[in-house]
């Protein structure tokens, strides 16, 4: 496929196409940052590129969506160029978002005993000493996909999936650990569940929250859970 | 204002348009009509902007009783429609009168059928969308698909004209044999040259777990590669190779970011054609270039947009 270099965010990347109406551009170097991802996500929202429908973001790249065909590659990356000329490229300190979680209602706490070969008030205190990015928002709507986890809690996930896993429960899936946003089905092995919610397709946006933002956890009780849910909805 | 009542929302009918755009950063999918030609085709024959919402019926699309006149037109695949049980045609503008019936079969070939009316739907804007999302339970008739006793309106138009008739060699084909033209995909180079020559010679049949969120094929498996992928943005078209080496093609629903292998990606073209594949089907893809892919754009719209 048709490569040339473009200029982003004092960093060069590969321009590719991802089928006729959109591109991919990956950072040209080793050690991708998710800071470089989420700034630069930033700096081509803010470019007005004439077109673009949607920008996704994802850990080593970023998918650039427009409304029309893109025919020449090379007058399409001078164009994203001129755009992010204007925009600067300084850093914005992310914003922080303090997650209050029962671990109580976790429904897996046996098998990530088994597995970590801790116990569970461990587990807990070092799932709270994390503090995670928010690496990005897929698989369902307002999914927070969080890096930062400490790998002696990393958990596989469960071996048959879930059909039904409650709203805002909160998981480790691998070396990451999420928030499930939307009662859906899922793989994750969950230890605990926040009252809050983190999508209202009513609103727009319909999340505060955004890729490259900062997340701590902060434990609430059963009883805390159930009067902060009650004001949520 | 016109309306109808739903007597019997037949498999799954919702409520879809041309698509939500802006909020795939959020994890949103597109959504928005899965046969995108039919669907287009729809609302021009009753007169309305290319965009607006109508009713996209799934393999069996049930019955309704209209309140008041209306104009609309029936696309898509053939679920043998009938206006108080005599046949009606597709592809074409037609007048109910209010107390008409229409009621819907089960189709042979293809899947989804579209029901545009004249006029507005009277739906509400979810996220600058009309499309129904099932998983995230929003957008379209509150969130979910049509069923008994739901009414429907919209508001009546004026001015914008009929087209007496839509030329036959503009109407959608759909075939239990289908060949998909498909471009590379980010992923496709780490295919060996036997991998590509299985994926392009085989006869892949369309499993009956897809959905709006993706098609799944069955067929001979293709071996996986062995490279392990990082999460990467995927698309409605977007082929991933599983590890079980069967492709899955990710449509409307489906989620932004993708963990397999993007081997390759549906023409934008053909995309409409993937939106009524359903089980039974014989499917195979042949690969052209970006050239090519771009022209079967233009040519498209040129078809369902010139006089």
């Amino acid at each position: 496929m048709k490569s040339k270099l473009l200029q982003l965010n004092n960093c060069s990347w590969s321009v590719s196409a991802l089928g006729e109406q959109a591109l991919l551009i990956k950072p040209k170097q080793d050690d991708v940052s998710l800071q470089l991802i989420h700034e630069s996500c930033r700096i081509i929202g803010e470019s007005s590129i004439p077109g673009v429908v949607d920008i996704i973001p994802a850990y080593e790249s970023i998918a650039i969506i427009y409304d029309r065909v893109l025919n020449d590659l090379g007058s399409e990356i001078d164009i994203l160029s001129n755009a992010f000329r204007h925009i600067s490229a300084e850093n914005h300190s992310p914003q922080k978002h303090v997650i209050p979680v029962c671990y109580e209602l976790g429904l897996d706490w046996e098998e990530v005993e088994n597995y970590t070969g801790m116990e569970k008030a461990r587990i807990i205190q070092i799932h709270l000493a994390g503090a995670y990015t928010v690496a990005m928002m897929g698989f369902l709507p307002g999914f927070l996909y969080l890096s930062g986890l400490n790998e002696e809690i990393a958990c596989p996930r469960k071996q048959e999936p879930r059909s039904r896993i409650p709203t805002g429960a909160v998981g480790i899936g691998g070396k990451q650990t999420g928030v499930y946003s939307l009662e859906s089905p899922g793989g994750w092995q969950i230890i605990g569940r926040t009252p809050l919610s983190f999508f209202d397709a009513r609103k727009d946006p319909p999340t505060e929250v955004r890729a490259g933002n900062q997340v701590v956890f902060e434990r609430i009780t059963e009883k805390e859970f159930f009067k902060l849910k009650d004001r949520e909805t | 204002m016109g309306s109808l009542e739903v007597l019997d929302g037949g498999l799954l009918t919702t409520i879809q348009d041309g698509g939500r755009f802006g909020y795939r950063q959020y994890g949103v999918p597109v959504s928005g009509a899965m046969d995108d030609y039919a669907y287009r085709l729809a609302n021009q024959l009753v007169g309305n902007a290319s965009d607006l919402p109508v009713l996209e019926m799934t393999l069996n699309g049930g019955r309704y009783r209209f309140n008041s006149d209306a104009v609309i037109a029936m696309t898509g695949a053939d679920m043998h429609p009938k206006i108080n049980g005599e046949d009606i045609s597709l592809n074409t503008s037609l007048e109910i009168k209010s107390g008409d019936v229409i009621s819907f079969d089960y189709c042979q070939t293809g899947c989804r059928s579209y029901l545009a009316i004249r006029g507005q739907l009277d739906i509400k804007e979810v996220l600058g969308s009309c499309s129904t999302y099932l998983t995230g339970k929003f957008g379209g008739f509150e969130g979910r698909a049509l069923r008994e006793g739901d009414v429907l309106s919209w508001t009546e138009s004026e001015g914008s004209s009929i087209p007496e008739r839509v030329p036959e060699d503009r109407f959608p084909y759909y075939s239990s044999k289908v060949e998909l033209r498909i471009l590379e995909g980010p992923e496709w180079s780490w295919l060996s040259q036997h991998q590509k020559e299985q994926f392009l010679n085989t006869e892949f049949d369309v499993s009956p777990d897809s959905n709006r969120m993706g098609i799944r094929l069955k067929g001979d498996s293709i071996k996986p590669t062995d490279h392990q992928m990082v999460s990467g943005p995927v698309i409605p078209g977007t082929i991933q190779l599983p590890e079980n080496g069967r492709p899955i093609i990710i449509m409307k629903d489906g989620q932004a970011v993708g963990g397999y292998p993007r081997i390759a990606k549906i023409a934008d073209a053909d995309l409409w054609r993937a939106g009524q594949l359903w089980s039974g089907v014989q499917l195979t893809f042949r690969k052209i270039n970006r050239e090519e892919a771009n022209k079967l754009s233009a040519f498209q719209k040129n078809l369902l947009y010139s006089e």
